[in-house]
């Protein structure tokens, strides 16, 4: 035991030197990140690394023969229909459920706010309920609801006498049947986070606006917006990538169509990852671009926020 | 008085309001739960009708006595890799945020720029090569496949950081004095006082894995003693194609593992939203 302390303590000292002491830990330290710094090593920054080499490689599988391309790869898949196609939609899906699910949540935060009995507390422990279904379960559902046949939606069509819908042939259905549901497992989540940040507002700023004659419309624009800024910006980023890398849903919903107006990138990639005809490299190069939109958008807002957070304390 | 009439309009539309999203909320569930139990000749019956006419356990039955695949062994697969996950991954990722947020050692910045930047890696960018990397591991059709590269997650890290880094010092160094190591402090200080976020942190990482579904269709082929829950619940909807009594079942049944939790830990969860919302 001693000897086994000795040893130690000269090789740190002959490591750390004048800082031996700053540092007298940091074996333990090195120790403690050690698990996780490996497991991140081998399983995502190695595949990641493989991935961005092999973007700028010909490889075909069969033929076993890997060839420098530069940028080519990035050609291909950026002049691929299918691949455009499915960033397009993505944009769509974004852009609606953004806008509404931030629009929903924030309202129904308001109503939540205003409830301070029990059945307040009820209601915001049962909405979160879809954020535990999976994308898989939740489309199971949803395809139950949306059958041709039979389901809930031509179900109430035909009582009402009118035509049934062909929800998974139509272009526009077959987009609302994968937005709704993205809705529904998100609802609860966001409307809690939004309803954390309203809160969070001191009410003195509204009772201190009340006497100085704000109306309710004042009152949002210059003390709830600007005192929910990180809410906003946290749910805006969760839901701009969710919405980007949207993925079982149309999986199993729609598979793409019809007239893969419901593609998404993710989809795409997945089916194509098993394409014998296209080179895998094209595909990944596609995955890298992915990487490179969503990666950015989350790491800037990430920053914003903890700038912001920063600045605050 | 007319402040409290106002007060007492807002009341009943605020309750109004609540309770028909509440209904809109559980409506898809409480609308396919009977269908279970109807008979394949009775699931798109029109006129719609919401309980069924005769009552069948048979899709059960289909769904517990499949000659292929177990659904019972698969859900037991899916919790057990999800619990093993959530025990490490708690583990694993505290212990490395405690290492960032209270020991001194060099290369500090770069190992947490590092750990923090796979934060930002979408799982989509790195399936194909992943893959590759756990099949030169041999790891491919095991369960450990499916436990050990989900553990480690920059995120988790951040979060646990900036939790510790709000905790007083007085404590550790009340610890130190009565001669407790720095790997001591963490196991038996900062692993007790930190019981909201490993619930709230551990309830998502149980969602991610039980939810998990790229993953195992990709690492999981061969062997069906594995595959899990959702991998499982779209195998049977391709195969029972139009026959929702009994993929719903099985859709239904597979929700009451979260659920359970959920109810369990609920409390945390609602109110650690607010935590993890700010981060």
């Amino acid at each position: 035991m001693k000897a086994d302390g000795l040893v130690k303590r000269s090789l740190h000292e002959k490591l750390f030197g004048k800082n031996k002491f700053k540092y007298r830990y940091a074996f333990t330290g090195y120790a403690m990140i050690a698990p996780a710094f490996l497991l991140l090593t081998i399983f995502v920054v190695i595949p990641l690394g493989i991935a961005i080499f092999r973007s700028f490689f010909d490889y075909q599988a069969y033929a076993e023969i890997q060839k420098f391309v530069g940028f080519g790869n990035y050609k291909i898949i950026l002049q691929t229909a299918s691949f455009v196609h499915s960033f397009k939609n993505a944009l769509l899906f974004a852009v609606v459920i953004v806008a509404a699910q931030m629009l929903l949540s924030f309202s129904f935060a308001h109503v939540l706010k205003n409830c301070h009995n029990r059945y307040g507390v009820f209601v915001r422990t049962v909405i979160y309920v879809p954020f535990l279904i999976s994308g898989i379960a939740a489309a199971i559902v949803f395809l139950f609801m949306t059958n041709y046949g039979g389901g809930l939606i031509n179900g109430i069509l035909l009582a009402l006498e009118l035509d049934p819908i062909a929800i998974d042939m139509d272009t526009t259905w077959a987009r609302i049947s994968v937005i709704l549901p993205t809705l529904w497992l998100g609802f609860g989540y966001n409307s809690l986070v939004m309803y954390a940040g309203l809160i969070n507002i001191p009410k003195d700023y509204y009772e201190a606006a009340t006497l100085d004659g704000a109306g309710w419309f004042t009152k949002l624009v210059r003390i709830t917006v600007p005192g929910m800024v990180n809410y906003f910006l946290l749910t805006l980023v969760g839901l701009l990538t969710g919405a980007l890398t949207m993925f079982e849903l149309p999986f199993l919903m729609t598979n793409g169509g019809p007239l893969e107006t419901t593609l998404t990138p993710v989809l795409y990639l997945f089916n194509n990852y098993r394409n014998v005809l296209q080179s895998s490299s094209v595909t990944i190069a596609g995955a890298i671009l992915v990487m490179i939109i969503v990666g950015a958008l989350n790491a800037g807002v990430f920053f914003a926020v903890q700038s912001k957070a920063s600045e605050d304390d | 008085m007319k402040a409290s009439t106002h007060k007492k309009i807002r009341d009943i539309s605020g309750t109004f309001i609540m309770t028909l999203v509440v209904a809109i909320v559980l409506f898809p569930i409480l609308w396919a739960l009977p269908s279970m139990f109807k008979d394949r000749s009775e699931i798109f019956e029109l006129p719609l009708h919401w309980l069924p006419h005769e009552w069948t356990t048979e899709n059960f039955e289909t769904v517990f006595d499949m000659p292929d695949y177990n659904y019972l062994m698969s859900i037991g697969s899916t919790t057990l890799v999800a619990v093993v996950s959530v025990f490490l991954s708690l583990l694993v990722n505290m212990m490395a945020a405690y290492a960032f947020a209270r020991i001194e050692f060099p290369g500090r910045t770069f190992f947490w720029i590092y750990m923090l930047s796979t934060m930002f890696i979408p799982g989509i960018t790195i399936l194909l090569t992943s893959v590759r990397v756990v099949s030169w591991l041999g790891m491919l059709d095991t369960i450990w496949v499916l436990i050990i590269p989900g553990v480690a997650s920059g995120y988790n890290v951040f979060f646990f950081r900036q939790y510790y880094l709000g905790v007083p010092k007085y404590m550790e160094e009340a610890a130190m004095i009565d001669g407790l190591s720095k790997a001591g402090i963490f196991f038996r200080i900062f692993t007790r006082i930190s019981t909201a976020p490993m619930v709230i942190i551990g309830m998502s990482v149980f969602m991610g894995y039980y939810n998990s579904f790229l993953w195992p269709v990709m690492t999981i082929t061969e062997n069906t003693n594995l595959y899990q829950i959702m991998q499982l619940i779209r195998t049977l909807n391709s195969r029972y194609t139009g026959r929702y009594g009994i993929v719903l079942a099985a859709t239904m049944i597979s929700l009451l593992v979260p659920f359970a939790l959920y109810c369990f830990f609920q409390k945390y969860i609602v109110q650690g939203i607010s935590i993890a919302g700010v981060k």
